[in-house]
């Protein structure tokens, strides 16, 4: 190729990469940060509940479980998946254990919105300083954790729960939905 | 009904600018002066449009018409007026109603001023106007329709995002980077239409200058108000933070700069004209990657609005926009080449050259920065960050030569220095930087970037000053002139020259606020209970007491003050508050500042307790910040002086000077 | 007085830079506990924020984290461990600089490699010299015409 027509190739050099570049950005949501704890043994935690009992993590060996962290300030999300949760434990309350987790939260905060949206009978550790979302590393409610019956995380999902991941979910679990 | 009629200006005026841009391309291809004109009113028609649909939305908002999607997101019936008007680009699909109006208003003012001016170069203009037009009004049209309809209606809206209600900057950042962002599509068409029609003289060049400056202006104000409204509403005694967004905003203003640099060589000297177009190139191109990470939801920000389709339109005009413009470039690359051997290694040319190598590494640099989370997961899957320790780290060696260059630049003459120039030239600038910071280290400074930038801001002044006394005198000895009526009419009749100076000066006095407030600071963070103190430095601040109560101008927002008590070089009753927002999950903070000329105070309530009246607040001593804020004026300020038309070039001197 | 002037002004200037080479090479001193908090603290990114540090951020997430660095540090970890202890609950993402050595590597390559098609180019620029421009420039020809009408007018 004589000298003068090798300049034409900048375009595509400098396009396509470009192209290619943001083209794949658009597929990724930025929000959804892959867990680092996916495949491997949840964290143990343990702690007082909003009924005033105490809750240990090893309560949940044997069987699958869900993990939930939720606020009561965190509206519309938490709000919006609660009765996707109720859901769940109604019909699979059998098959699964489900705790859930409040982060940055008063016990008041979480009455009054159980109150208003819907009582649950799963219990509610209440992480007053903050160091189950820690290890778990939320970055903010709300937040669901699938656990295996062995106890080895499956998936995090970030955001309300919708019954179409939630039967996603109990699939991988070996659940029947 | 109205918005019915805002969508439907929107419809025409997508026809209008596809017609437009039609138009252009025939009269442009044959000369037709008639066909021509008919497109500059259907562009003038277009702005009218644009016009009508904006009013259409603004008059959605203040009646709180929750009919409309966008109203009911962004608006609630507590809304003051003030915030429902400004909510018209508080978030994605008013925002590009807003451009749209702006990027309309822009081509029908050059339009309009050169419909009798340049047949050969506006019809290519007003083209490439068109189709960047054409293609908002396109995103209106389909995916980012602002007027779409929700049924069933709400009483009650959402109301504003709470940060973007809290403070009256909101009304004021947005329209001056949109008005700069916007503005730089003008040399961006006058570069494709110079290249297009053959026409890369230096023509092209003197048109442009101004039409690149007033944008500019726009966009340095633009950024400079976000830094300020970021320090003064987010409350962690900050003002930069690389935020993705931020830096999208940053991208063209470096290429921006870049361009004016090497266009004054490009107009003077006939050499880097390749530079100077592939830089007014990369400044649009750069204009509407800004606004792709901006809207896309690719990147996660302060600004991130939220995600939608919006994305891929604006992805594949970047892509389009940048292979057409590229090959234009490179198809007309041997009409570019250098009309003059290059200069020395040390000379003007040189330094404005080895500039324009810096910028472009600073761009790129943060470019790198922004999209590496993207590059990270597209090929690898896993998920990276890159926060504000890197950009600062990378970034701030070249910004330093930047600063160096700043003061070599104007000193070294065109073609070349000869050794006795540069003796002659740097030997005092140099003493006077070491001079400074030896002054500095007796003062106590210890830190070394300070000391550096106040080293090399007082070399790139003294410069800068001998340039100006050196003229001065030598006016004044030849006209029996005083020295200082000598400075303000060589001012007055070398505006360019002068006005580049005083931005220079804008920008040593930005550097030195920036490295000082940077690493001189102090802040300390306490609980107290009424009637405690904090002490920081020659400060004391005692908490009075916790008030809560709802907002007189917004009732909906409730609102807990720590009213405090300052003693010290300033002082005075401040209060610091936390805002519950309905429509927000965490309160925001309402910082105090007080701003005096060597330093802020601010303060930030972080908690409170509302049974024990406890407070935790969080006490900043920021110094010089103010100056950063009016180093950015003096910038903006300079480059309007440097583009006042003159009136005393008079035509001749005009066509001499074209000749 | 300007010809002596530049040969003291180098002098000084690389007296001050030797000095300030020697204060940037003096082996600085162990961090106390507090400083080593703070620094930990500025490479976390807050994880319910935007683009701010954990030293920086005013959320309870933050606040939370810099309690267990304080913790953590008092009892005897060291910093790198502290780090790592947040990297495995929330990914690589916690850290505000990237731990890849190409993001360090690939900037100061690509300036380094402009700056060498720069000194080429000056090198390669000196020989050439272009014919004198005899062709009409046509923009400013226009121009001139434009300008005369304009007086004549």
């Amino acid at each position: 190729m004589r000298p003068a027509r090798l300049r034409w190739l900048l375009v595509p050099l400098v396009v396509l990469p470009l192209a290619w570049l943001l083209f794949t950005g658009l597929g990724r949501d930025p929000r959804l940060i892959p867990s680092p704890l996916v495949g491997k043994p949840m964290p143990a935690f343990a702690g007082a509940t909003l009924d005033g009992d105490r809750f240990s993590s090893t309560e949940l060996a044997g069987k699958p479980a869900v993990v939930n962290f939720w606020g009561s300030y965190c509206i519309p999300s938490c709000v919006d998946e609660h009765p996707v949760l109720l859901d769940l434990v109604a019909r699979h309350g059998d098959d699964l254990r489900m705790v859930g987790v409040l982060v940055n939260d008063t016990p008041d905060g979480a009455r009054g919105f159980l109150a208003r949206y819907g009582q649950v009978s799963w219990p509610n550790v209440l992480n007053a300083d903050a160091s189950i979302s820690i290890d778990y590393g939320v970055t903010g409610p709300p937040e669901t954790f699938f656990v295996d019956a062995r106890g080895i995380v499956l998936a995090r999902h970030v955001g309300p729960l919708t019954p179409a991941v939630v039967a996603e979910q109990l699939a991988a679990l070996g659940i029947e939905p | 009904m109205i918005p019915t009629l805002g969508h439907l200006a929107v419809v025409i005026g997508l026809a209008a600018t596809v017609y437009a841009a039609g138009a252009f391309l025939h009269g442009g291809h044959t000369g037709d002066a008639g066909v021509v004109a008919s497109a500059r009113r259907a562009m003038y028609a277009a702005f009218g449009l644009a016009a009508l649909a904006c009013l259409a939305m603004v008059v959605s908002l203040l009646t709180h018409d929750f009919s409309v999607l966008y109203v009911a997101r962004n608006n609630a019936t507590t809304t003051p007026p003030f915030y429902s008007v400004i909510s018209l680009w508080a978030a994605l699909e008013g925002s590009i109603l807003f451009w749209t109006l702006l990027a309309s208003g822009w081509a029908s003012l050059v339009l309009y001023r050169y419909r009798a001016r340049l047949p050969a170069l506006m019809p290519w203009v007003g083209a490439t106007l068109a189709l960047g037009t054409a293609f908002f009004f396109a995103v209106m049209a389909w995916p980012g329709d602002p007027f779409v309809r929700v049924t069933p209606i709400g009483l009650e809206g959402n109301g504003p995002n709470a940060l973007l209600q809290n403070h009256p900057f909101m009304g004021l950042h947005p329209p001056l980077l949109y008005l700069g962002y916007t503005g730089m599509a003008i040399p961006f068409a006058f570069g494709m239409a110079a290249l297009i029609t053959r026409r890369t003289d230096e023509e092209w060049l003197a048109v442009v200058r101004r039409w690149t400056l007033v944008p500019w202006i726009f966009l340095t104000a633009g950024i400079v108000a976000g830094a300020w409204w970021s320090y003064a509403v987010l409350g962690w005694g900050g003002y930069w933070a690389w935020d993705p967004v931020e830096n999208a905003a940053l991208l063209p203003w470096l290429t921006a700069t870049a361009f004016i640099h090497s266009s004054m060589v490009a107009e003077r000297r006939g050499t880097l004209r390749t530079w100077t177009h592939a830089l007014v190139i990369a400044t649009f191109v750069l204009t509407l990657v800004g606004t792709f990470l901006t809207r896309s939801g690719v990147v996660n920000s302060v600004h991130a609005f939220t995600t939608s389709g919006i994305g891929a339109w604006f992805a594949s005009a970047i892509v389009l926009t940048l292979a057409v413009a590229l090959g234009l470039l490179v198809w007309r690359l041997p009409d570019l080449r250098d009309r003059r051997p290059p200069g020395a290694v040390v000379s003007r040319e040189s330094a404005f050259l080895f500039n324009n190598v810096l910028f472009l590494a600073v761009t790129f640099a943060v470019l790198f920065g922004t999209l590496y989370p993207i590059l990270v997961e597209a090929t690898t899957g896993a998920r990276a960050s890159v926060g504000a320790p890197w950009f600062n780290r990378v970034n701030a060696p070249i910004f330093v030569a930047l600063l160096f260059l700043t003061g070599v630049g104007p000193a070294l003459p065109w073609g070349g220095a000869s050794w006795p120039t540069v003796r002659e030239r740097f030997a005092i600038p140099i003493l006077a930087g070491v001079g400074v910071v030896i002054a500095a280290w007796a003062l106590g400074v210890r830190d070394a970037a300070p000391l550096g930038i106040l080293g090399l801001a007082a070399f790139v002044l003294v410069v800068m000053g001998d340039e100006v006394i050196r003229g001065a005198r030598s006016r004044a000895r030849s006209r029996g002139e005083p020295v200082p009526v000598a400075v303000v009419r060589l001012a007055t009749r070398n505006r360019r020259r002068y006005g580049g100076y005083l931005a220079h000066v804008g920008i040593c006095v930005m550097a030195v606020a920036i490295a000082v407030s940077a690493t001189l600071g102090s802040d300390r963070t306490a609980t107290l209970r009424p009637g405690e103190s904090l002490a920081l430095g020659a400060y004391t601040i005692t908490y009075d007491r916790l008030v809560t109560e709802p907002l007189a101008s917004d009732p909906r927002v409730i609102e807990t003050r720590a009213e405090l008590t300052l003693a010290g070089p300033q002082s005075g009753e401040i209060a610091t508050a936390l805002r519950d927002y309905p429509n927000s999950s965490t309160a925001i903070a309402t910082p105090v500042v007080r701003t005096a000329i060597g330093e802020d105070l601010y303060v930030t309530l972080l908690a409170f307790n509302p049974t024990t009246k406890a407070a935790t607040i969080r006490v900043f001593v920021n110094p010089l910040v103010m100056w950063i804020w009016a180093g950015g004026a003096i910038v903006a300020l300079a480059a309007l002086f440097a583009i006042w038309p003159d009136r005393r070039r008079t035509a001749v001197e005009a066509a001499l000077a074209a000749a | 007085m300007r010809r002596v002037a530049l040969p003291i002004a180098v002098a000084a200037l690389l007296a001050l830079g030797g000095l300030v080479a020697l204060e940037l090479l003096r082996p600085a001193g162990e961090p106390t506990p507090p400083e080593q908090a703070r620094q930990i603290a500025g490479e976390l990114r807050c994880p319910d924020c935007q683009a701010l540090s954990v030293a920086e951020s005013q959320t309870a997430a933050a606040a939370a984290i810099r309690r267990q660095i304080v913790e953590q540090l008092a009892a005897g970890q060291a910093p790198a461990q502290v780090r790592a202890y947040f990297v495995a609950r929330y990914g690589d993402w916690i850290l505000l600089e990237p731990s890849s050595p190409f993001a360090w590597w690939a900037p100061p390559a690509v300036v380094l490699l402009g700056i060498g098609a720069f000194a080429l180019w000056l090198r390669r620029g000196r020989g050439e010299v272009p014919p004198i421009e005899t062709a009409p420039n046509p923009g400013a020809q226009d121009r001139i015409r434009e300008e005369v009408e304009q007086l004549d007018a």
